[in-house]
């Protein structure tokens, strides 16, 4: 679980800190401080340009195509292992090894891996999302196995539960607040490798155009970029905690 | 038992990998003997230990920087709360970006040169040994606070006697988890940056086609990470015995 | 229509975790429809000891025998109440109190009245779609004490369950308790550290001593009933009656 880091949560001081920096920031870039700092001005002209000519939508498109396709799998699968690895002791100890070590480990080194599997194609976008999302995933939901309450469990066993009633009716819901919080990270995650991915295949999405407005020299066209992934983390983030805040209704 | 099971997962794996490269699914899939010859051939000829160097160049100097910048930063996020609340919008921005988004920018602004990996070492780590400085400091337990003041402590007293070392277990956690970020940020960057370590040395093996040498490189950087991360949670243990 | 309360017979259980004897040779008869406590220094087992009659916990020797038939396994006539409530904190106090029932099968609707029903009977009516969280400890054992009750349980077997609750709370779920007991009779067994609550509740006391548990002393509580509401905790023969508990258990301290 990431350490320290919380929700990010607009409120009133956010506002005024994120308006304070832009504010900064276009005095910076209209005292021409550096070639490499625009005017907030300009990068938002630059940003409505690519959306109007259609290059940030299809870029978007097919980002966001991936991150699905990527992130889909990763959830379902995600949860399922670190179901079975938390309810079944042998399944944990057989996977917990790879799971913890690939968990910290720059999976970033592996997307060479995947291109010499894949080749050159969008495909090793989707198989990044999805390495980097499973594993964040898998542990969470494990956690979540493991800490129910043994109490609750003994209650349940008192009233006649077998193993199915068992896992569908104490289990699995009191594991739920930690799957979600595991989908919440596998997004963030997701995201990342997303980006990742399309950098380093260099052939489309918001990544391809990263590299290519860094190659090219168009500034402006970069922040642009770099504010339109920004968005669509953010976008996701609030995406899960909203359904986190609607499915977790007890707390 | 437990080690039986973990025992057979690794052969398992090693199993899988031997028929993955049987099996044609994709041009050159090396076997596990292929890589691990490989691996021994580049520790040989040095090419492999040279790039790790320069690679951990990178590395420390981001990483080094990042903890000298972000902790008192965190420190003073923490202690001063006005500056906390808006720093802290900054930080959660910082972190929610995926920044490799920021690395061709770090490339256009410094170069290709150890300077922009370091920096983009820095920017992928220190964020989070900043979040866990701030956090660490807000989370002192208020009771120890309301029992030092009992005692008349003056305000640097506080600090170093019962802010520091409350805050220092999530200090260290969030250097560690920093660490495994800075080594992403590093490898990401090389991959990408191309005339530099590790991941000059990835990225040229797949670009001639000599698979095993990739893997083998691979390989080697998910275990010199993985040793990293491991000396680090000893020192954090040792750092910390304290806590049962 | 409730079901008849029916006899326990607890024979000759011994039970041990690990190197630890928590039971030796333990015998107990309740009477059907009998209130029984089992009351204790730390450590002598009487936990253990209900968890062998409510079919959690398997004996190494001996067996327990309720209504006739040797226990193996949580049983249908056996409903527990636990001292930390037990209660599922996602789900409302009406399905919370329709929990056993749901694992016994019963059908929606019959499980939900039969529920509501119970939560009136434990003074929680109106109170149907609260969630666990936002109610006080006491209406919490309240909605366990229903759960238990509305599987019709023959005997009805309880963990230390007011140790949580506070002193005036439960004085007022005792006298609740016993109102209830008295309308639809059960086989109670009571598991307490209190020796005040021992006396107050029960028939039978039955004392265990520590660690290795055995039956140490059964003494009668011949006090009249009704108890609720009568002043009972004022009288001479009570006081001599808890004092007499005393005398027993100081000697095992």
């Amino acid at each position: 679980m990431t350490p320290g880091a919380r929700e990010s949560d607009l409120g009133r001081t956010g506002l005024i800190a994120v308006a304070g920096l832009l504010i900064v920031w276009e005095a910076l870039g209209r005292l021409d401080v550096s070639m490499f700092v625009p005017p907030v001005t300009t990068v938002a002209a630059a940003w409505w340009q690519l959306v109007a000519n259609g290059t940030l939508t299809r870029a978007a498109a097919s980002s966001l195509v991936s991150l699905v396709k990527g992130f889909v799998p990763a959830a379902v699968l995600g949860v399922a292992v670190g179901l079975a690895m938390g309810r079944f002791a042998t399944v944990r100890h057989l996977l917990d090894g790879w799971v913890n070590a690939l968990m910290s480990a720059p999976l970033s080194a592996l997307v060479p891996v995947l291109i010499a599997l894949f080749g050159i194609r969008d495909t090793v976008v989707a198989a990044t999302v999805f390495m980097f999302s499973f594993f964040v995933i898998v542990v969470n939901t494990l956690t979540g196995v493991r800490s129910t309450d043994p109490s609750l469990v003994e209650m349940a066993r008192s009233f006649g539960a077998g193993e199915l009633a068992l896992f569908g009716r104490v289990y699995l819901p009191s594991a739920l607040p930690a799957v979600m919080l595991g989908l919440r990270l596998g997004v963030v995650q997701a995201v990342k490798g997303m980006v990742v991915g399309e950098m380093l295949i260099s052939l489309v999405g918001l990544g391809e155009r990263l590299i290519y407005y860094g190659n090219t020299f168009l500034i402006a066209e970069l922040y642009a970029v770099i504010a339109s992934v920004l968005l669509i983390a953010l976008a996701t983030s609030q995406l899960a905690q909203a359904l986190d805040r609607a499915l977790i209704r007890w707390k | 038992m437990v080690v039986a099971l973990r025992a057979a997962s690794v052969i398992a794996f090693v199993l899988l990998w031997e028929w993955a490269a049987r099996v044609p699914i994709s041009f050159n899939f090396p076997s596990p003997w292929a890589t691990l010859t490989a691996l021994v051939a580049l520790l040989r000829s040095g090419a492999i230990l040279s790039a790790t160097a320069t690679s951990l160049q990178s590395l420390a100097l981001g990483f080094g920087i990042a903890i000298a910048v972000g902790v008192p930063l965190g420190l003073v996020m923490g202690v001063v709360r006005p500056v906390g609340r808006v720093a802290r919008v900054y930080l959660d921005l910082l972190i929610a970006l995926p920044t490799a988004a920021l690395i061709p920018l770090v490339i256009l602004s410094f170069g290709i040169n150890i300077l922009s990996s370091a920096v983009i070492v820095f920017v992928f780590s220190v964020p989070f040994v900043t979040m866990n400085a701030y956090g660490g400091v807000r989370d002192v337990r208020p009771r120890l606070l309301e029992m030092a003041h009992a005692f008349d402590a003056s305000r640097w007293q506080v600090f170093v006697r019962i802010v520091l070392p409350s805050a220092l277990p999530m200090i260290l956690a969030g250097i560690r988890y920093a660490l495994s970020r800075a080594f992403v940020g590093l490898i990401v960057a090389e991959l990408l940056l191309s005339p530099f370590g590790l991941g000059r040395l990835i990225m040229a093996s797949r670009s001639m086609f000599e698979h095993d040498r990739m893997f083998a490189t691979v390989l080697w950087t998910l275990l010199l990470a993985g040793v990293a991360l491991a000396a680090l949670a000893r020192l954090e243990g040792r750092l910390l015995r304290w806590r049962t | 229509m409730a079901p008849r309360p029916v006899e326990i017979v607890v024979d000759g259980v011994s039970k041990a975790f690990g190197t630890v004897q928590a039971l030796v040779d333990v015998h107990v008869r309740v009477r059907a429809g009998e209130f029984l406590s089992l009351i204790g220094p730390s450590g002598c087992g009487k936990t253990t000891l209900l968890k062998t009659i409510a079919g959690l916990v398997a004996p190494d020797s001996g067996r327990v025998v309720v209504g006739g038939r040797t226990v193996e396994g949580p049983g249908r006539e056996c409903s527990v109440v636990f001292q930390d409530f037990a209660l599922l904190p996602w789900a409302t106090v009406q399905k919370n109190a329709e929990f056993g029932l749901l694992l016994r099968g019963v059908p929606a609707a019959a499980r939900a009245e039969r529920a509501r029903g119970m939560i009136a009977k434990v003074g929680l009516a109106g109170f149907e779609h609260a969630y666990p969280a936002q109610l006080s400890g006491g209406m919490q054992q309240r909605v366990g004490l229903a759960r238990a009750l509305a599987v019709n349980p023959q005997v009805l077997l309880m963990d230390e369950p007011f140790a949580s609750i506070d002193e005036q709370t439960r004085r007022v779920f005792q006298d609740d308790l016993l109102q209830l007991w008295s309308e639809e009779r059960k086989t109670v067994v009571l598991v307490t550290h209190s020796m005040e609550e021992a006396i107050y509740l029960s028939d039978r006391v039955v004392v265990l001593s520590p660690r290795p548990g055995r039956v140490h002393q059964v003494l009668d509580v011949p006090l009249p009933r009704p108890r609720e509401g009568a002043g009972v905790r004022a009288t001479a023969e009570f006081a001599r009656l808890v004092d007499d508990l005393w005398k027993v258990l100081r000697k095992l301290q």
